[in-house]
């Protein structure tokens, strides 16, 4: 199992390159980068410059939304991406975007498991410069055909949480980024690995990565930092997903409701340890890597550190990737 | 006068940036890169056109303002001014029809073209301006319509190249503009010192596509609408380009590109200069290969 970084375009910019640089010296090789969508950075022009920067780094998207952009943009970035990163293969992660996000973008996902598959099914087709026409689920192609050259394949990954979405990426997906409680965690790996089964698929040939809130706890006025990440994850996580993690449902609710009337500040003062506990990867080193080591176990082969890290990001990335090097 | 080179058609971006240092090297004042549906991603051409220079000036653009939100072009444009300083300049427009129409997107905007394109510009400068970054702003225009929306930008970019409707197009504009705007000239192009037939049959294919594209109101004041509504017509059909091409008269060459041997390019643009265009950038098949780049640097510095 490897340790990957996990980066969003609404970070700063140089605390970006910053971290991509730390990664590389740490023997960090691959790079996420979740599009924070109303953050200050175009999600597909952050990873070229990542991609240009630090020439040994493998980059994905993870992920971004094909209801935000014309299906034909996400194909060809993707491609002039897999161009620019050569042989580090550039992955790409697709899923319907964060309630909150669509809700401020005045956007709603009418059936994302439809809207998923057929925008896996056009970008594989755009990407082999196929003759397309489609008209359905958002997405409307009349007789187009790309010209971009795709020579190396480019792989999908979603992000995706509910169990529908979790069956379709192991139908069809090469891989999926989770995110959720650890009991939530456990139960998806071993949906999506059924559905991979079923669809005569092999397991061997699919890659899981976690992407959970992880971060360098060294005091205690760390841990306000990560309750209020983990209040507004749990505010933006489907009811599907907190029964799957047999979560106290009452507790959560009281959680986004303190967040919708007082801000996440108040609402991360209601995230008891227990919460906690399931929805982020906290602690000194050696017990963030002991949690992320916890993850192969249940078959992944990829954990992502970040955000948010620590009070000191850099110091945390340092830390952390030399615990991981001693542990491995 | 400042000079550029068109660049992102059919090539891969190893090919893009290999041609954009050359152009750097020769003393060509910017690159433009072009954001059409069914090629590589400019902004991300951008990123490694400026990752591999130092210097000259990137212009990201044509870029269509109906297939990019305001927010996404305003979003690279933060990227790229913060990783590689401000070296960059932003043209937005329609976009071409016909390809427009084969990717879904609409060009039927309720409140008009020209408010639309306002509402754009205000959106981008905005955004731009709360990161505390200034940069040019063009439009790409053709028909009235445009011509009246581009008195809101700072520069206006034609794409077609005969003196006589680039005069016409200026004073549309200054009618609807009083104050001093930059003018420029972006079409298909190939200037020469050895003629090779299959460049001169890759610009009339070009200047074809470009006429296609047109408005209408463009096209019949230009006395070509008869000539090229079958062509149009079969493309919204489905036709393929290719298959409609020879429908557009050799006339769309003369109008829409820049085809001149190198020893005659002085002439040319003294009369652009003329009518107050202080822009001319050079694009498909002038980026063919680096002898033809090579080919267009020569014959500017003779024009100095």
């Amino acid at each position: 199992m490897q340790l990957v970084l996990g980066l969003t375009s609404g970070m700063q910019l140089r605390q970006i390159h910053d971290l991509v640089n730390i990664a590389g010296k740490m023997n960090i090789r691959k790079v996420w980068v979740g599009d924070d969508i109303t953050g200050a950075h175009e999600i597909f022009t952050l990873v070229s410059t990542i991609m240009l920067k630090h020439k040994n780094i493998v980059a994905g998207i993870g992920v971004t939304s094909p209801l935000i952009r014309n299906i034909t943009t996400i194909a060809r970035a993707s491609a002039t991406l897999a161009q620019i990163g050569g042989d580090n293969h550039f992955r790409l992660g697709l899923g319907i975007g964060g309630l909150q996000d669509l809700r401020k973008l005045g956007m709603t996902a009418r059936n994302p498991a439809c809207a998923l598959r057929s925008a896996s099914t056009l970008l594989r087709e755009i990407w082999k410069s196929e003759k397309v026409t489609f008209e359905a689920d958002d997405f409307k192609l009349n007789h187009y055909r790309s010209s971009v050259n795709v020579d190396r394949p480019i792989s999908i990954f979603f992000g995706v949480r509910g169990p529908r979405l979790l069956n379709l990426a192991g139908e069809i997906a090469d891989g999926i980024v989770l995110s959720g409680p650890t009991t939530y965690l456990r139960k998806a790996i071993t949906l999506v690995r059924s559905s991979i089964e079923r669809s005569r698929r092999s397991v061997e040939d699919f890659t899981f990565v976690i992407w959970v809130p992880t971060m360098l706890v060294r005091q205690r006025s760390d841990l306000g930092l990560v309750k209020k990440i983990v209040a507004y994850v749990l505010s933006d996580t489907p009811k599907s997903v907190l029964e799957m993690a047999q979560l106290d449902l009452g507790k959560v609710e009281m959680v986004k409701k303190a967040g919708e009337r007082h801000g996440i500040a108040y609402a991360a003062r209601l995230v008891d340890k227990a919460l906690l506990h399931e929805s982020a990867v906290q602690g000194d080193a050696t017990q963030v890597c002991e949690s992320l080591k916890g993850f192969e176990r249940m078959g992944v082969q990829e954990v992502v550190f970040g955000p948010p890290y620590g009070s000191k990001p850099r110091v945390a990335l340092t830390e952390v990737a030399n615990a991981w090097r001693d542990y491995a | 006068m400042k000079f550029g080179l068109g660049v992102n058609v059919n090539e891969t971006t190893t090919e893009v940036v290999e041609k954009c240092v050359e152009a750097e090297r020769l003393g060509i004042d910017y690159v433009w890169v072009s954001d059409v549906p069914v090629q590589l991603y400019a902004p991300a051409v951008v990123a490694a056109i400026a990752e591999n220079t130092r210097k000259i000036r990137i212009g990201l653009g044509l870029i269509s303002a109906y297939l990019h939100t305001p927010r996404h072009i305003a979003q690279s444009l933060v990227t790229l001014v913060e990783t590689y300083g401000e070296r960059f300049e932003l043209c937005i427009g329609p976009g071409d029809r016909d390809l427009l129409r084969r990717v879904g997107v609409s060009l039927k905007h309720p409140e008009g073209v020209q408010h639309y394109f306002k509402d754009v510009k205000h959106q981008i400068k905005t955004m731009l301006k709360e990161k505390g970054i200034d940069c040019r702003l063009w439009l790409g225009a053709q028909g009235p319509k445009m011509l009246e929306a581009a008195a809101n930008f700072d520069g206006v970019w034609l794409n077609y190249a005969h003196p006589d409707h680039v005069k016409w197009a200026l004073e549309t504009v200054k009618m609807h503009c009083k104050r001093s705007l930059q003018f420029g000239v972006y079409a298909p192009s190939y200037v020469y010192s050895d003629f090779d037939s299959e460049i001169g049959r890759l610009l009339e294919i070009n200047s074809a596509v470009v006429a296609l594209g047109a408005s209408d109101a463009v096209l019949r004041r230009l006395n070509l609408y008869d000539l090229v509504k079958e062509g149009k017509h079969r493309l919204r059909e489905g036709a393929t380009m290719k298959s409609v091409i020879n429908c557009v008269p050799s006339k769309a060459t003369e109008l829409f590109s820049i085809s001149r041997p190198s020893d005659k390019l002085k002439g040319y643009l003294a009369q652009l200069s003329a009518t107050g265009v202080q822009h001319v950038v050079f694009s498909y098949p002038q980026n063919y290969s680096l002898k033809t780049v090579r080919e267009l640097a020569l014959a500017l510095k003779r024009q100095h």
